[in-house]
């Protein structure tokens, strides 16, 4: 029997652009319940400071606030971890021992985001309120350092790939001058895969932002902006969590709920741009020779 | 200073986060053993009603298979058409963007979305089904990329063998190409299945409940899952650490056990492509 070959490619290509009418419809569906306190709050739903289950007020920002902070915070640990991890095992490691330890971090990214709260709160809050004196240790600085281990996988997983394939006759040039191997790192490898390096990052970022269960579980879970506003020690509130601890109890199709998916929608575009800023990085890398064959 | 102390102090420099998240790894692993004491086959195996955890243990493999079962096909069949098919122009690269998006929506919202399209636009509720489909949309960027990447390795002169003997392009592919690069296949979805085992905001809304009569009957009804569980556990129970530490034990060795089986099989058929020989 012979199959006809258009309807098996209309259907190949329905399946590829699956991932387009997803995200599609993630808009319009996410944009569509929040609609409501998006249309009553107008701008005030972003730059409002106070968001108030009881007095049905929402203004968001606190929790975008609380988020950038928690994510800003997590990127200052995770990119000397991340970018050193990488370098190190790409270009240091005697080539035996590569394999194994890119299991162990490709394994640290698969432990569940719920297992880093439970540890996070069970372990790691207790030390930060005895070593700062505090009375409770669900705080900003937790929730950066839990994100911190959760992120670096991804920062690794991205610029340890680019910085892979930067092409062996470059390095071998670099080695007949007679340049060091250090020297051949920093003048050769890290000028060619620095955008990698900095899609890594994005990426790391937009992965801290959307992580949930371990933030909620450690950051203390306070709508209020810090005082001072840098203050690491106090508790924050990040939108991921707001979202987590009241959808259960928002009734469909109230102000609450719509404020919830107003939440998700910002949530959604920022990822959306930092996620294909991040894209365009790299492929604009590719595409300048950086890791041309 | 000579160049080689200097060389020294920056390998050292840079070992030092190696060696950090080396650490971070084994302390996480040192905490969780703490709770192998309470792991018995008794608790693995008794109902949820009297104290086991033994309906979230079937309901998680349950959403993750059921998940795997809608991801798996979609994303093949997406593969496919990107290497072998799709011509490098325009839409492809949205396709490609896109995938990436998906891949980077956050867990939360993509369960905000699956509450509000799977379980109320289409009418699924919160149960088993609006779990898989809320699911599958985390692994499918996966699958699409590990497949994509064991296609590439096929060598072109397996399907162009077949298209000499005059068959159809589907149908060398599907007879050369697909078959070449099942093992890469099986391994991205195991990776799938791992990406998403420990994933709780996704079914948060979508299809888990605190506790259910036995295992669900149908897809329709909601399901009890390790990660939900010990989420609500911790969360909002407060329920006495020992148990918990089983729970979160077990949950860590579900998924870290798919994650290990699919990097083994990974490294292995990197290595060992008879072809490549």
């Amino acid at each position: 029997m012979r199959i006809k070959e258009q309807p098996i490619e209309a259907v190949l290509f329905l399946c590829a652009s699956f991932s387009i009418i997803i995200l599609l419809l993630m808009l319009l569906f996410v944009a569509r319940e929040g609609a409501l306190a998006l249309s009553k709050f107008g701008a005030n739903f972003i730059i409002g400071q106070i968001w108030d289950t009881n007095a049905n007020l929402y203004g968001a920002f606190p929790l975008i606030y609380s988020s950038l902070m928690v994510a800003l915070g997590a990127l200052t640990i995770a990119i000397p971890l991340g970018l050193g991890t990488s370098i190190f095992i790409a270009e240091i490691l005697p080539f035996s021992l590569r394999d194994p330890i890119k299991a162990i971090i490709e394994l640290l990214a698969s432990i569940p985001s719920v297992i880093y709260g439970f540890i996070g709160i069970i372990f790691l809050a207790p030390l930060i309120a005895s070593v700062f004196g505090l009375f409770s240790g669900a705080t900003a600085l937790t929730a950066s350092i839990v994100l911190a281990i959760m992120s670096v996988p991804t920062i690794v997983g991205v610029s340890g790939e680019i910085i892979s394939a930067v092409p062996k006759d470059y390095k071998e040039a670099s080695f007949a001058l007679g340049a060091t191997k250090w020297q051949t790192i920093r003048n050769v490898v890290l000028p060619i895969s620095k955008s990698g390096m900095l899609a890594g990052v994005m990426l790391g970022f937009g992965r801290a932002v959307g992580e949930t269960v371990a933030v909620l579980m450690v950051a203390g879970n306070v709508a209020r902006i810090p005082m001072p506003f840098y203050n690491v020690l106090a508790p924050v509130y990040p939108i991921t969590s707001v979202i987590a601890m009241q959808m259960g109890e928002a009734a469909v199709g109230s102000l609450e709920y719509s404020a919830l998916f107003g939440l998700g929608l910002i949530l959604f575009i920022f990822t959306f741009i930092v996620n294909t800023l991040a894209d365009v990085v790299v492929r604009r890398e590719r595409k300048t020779g950086g890791a041309k064959k | 200073m000579t160049t080689k102390t200097k060389e020294t102090i920056f390998f050292v420099a840079l070992g030092v986060p190696t060696v950090i998240c080396l650490l971070a790894f084994f302390w996480v692993l040192y905490l969780l053993s703490s709770g192998i004491g309470t792991l018995n086959w008794t608790l693995l195996t008794t109902s949820a009603l009297k104290g086991g955890i033994f309906e979230m243990i079937v309901g998680t493999i349950y959403l993750l298979l059921g998940a795997a079962g809608v991801a798996g096909p979609i994303g093949v069949l997406a593969a496919v058409y990107l290497v072998e098919y799709a011509p490098s122009g325009r839409i492809t690269r949205i396709i490609d963007q896109a995938i990436n998006n998906l891949a980077g929506v956050p867990s939360i919202v993509i369960g905000l979305f699956g509450y509000t399209f799977f379980s109320r636009q289409l009418g699924l509720g919160v149960s088993l089904a609006a779990g898989w489909l809320t699911l599958s949309l985390m692994m499918l960027p996966i699958v699409i990329r590990g497949t994509e990447e064991a296609l590439k390795m096929v060598p072109p002169s397996f399907k162009e063998a077949a298209l000499a003997l005059g068959t159809t392009k589907w149908r060398a592919i599907s007879a050369t190409s697909i078959p070449a690069a099942a093992p890469g296949i099986v391994t991205s979805v195991i990776l799938g299945i791992a990406r998403v085992a420990g994933e709780t905001a996704a079914i948060l809304f979508t299809s888990c409940v605190l506790i259910t009569r036995g295992l669900p009957k149908s897809p329709f009804e909601p399901v009890m899952a390790l990660a939900y569980n010990l989420f609500v556990q911790i969360v909002a129970l407060g329920e006495p650490a020992q148990r918990v530490f089983g729970t979160a034990l077990v949950l860590f060795l579900i998924v870290a056990s798919f994650a290990i089986v699919a990097i083994i099989l990974r490294t292995y058929y990197r290595r060992r492509q008879p072809w490549l020989r």
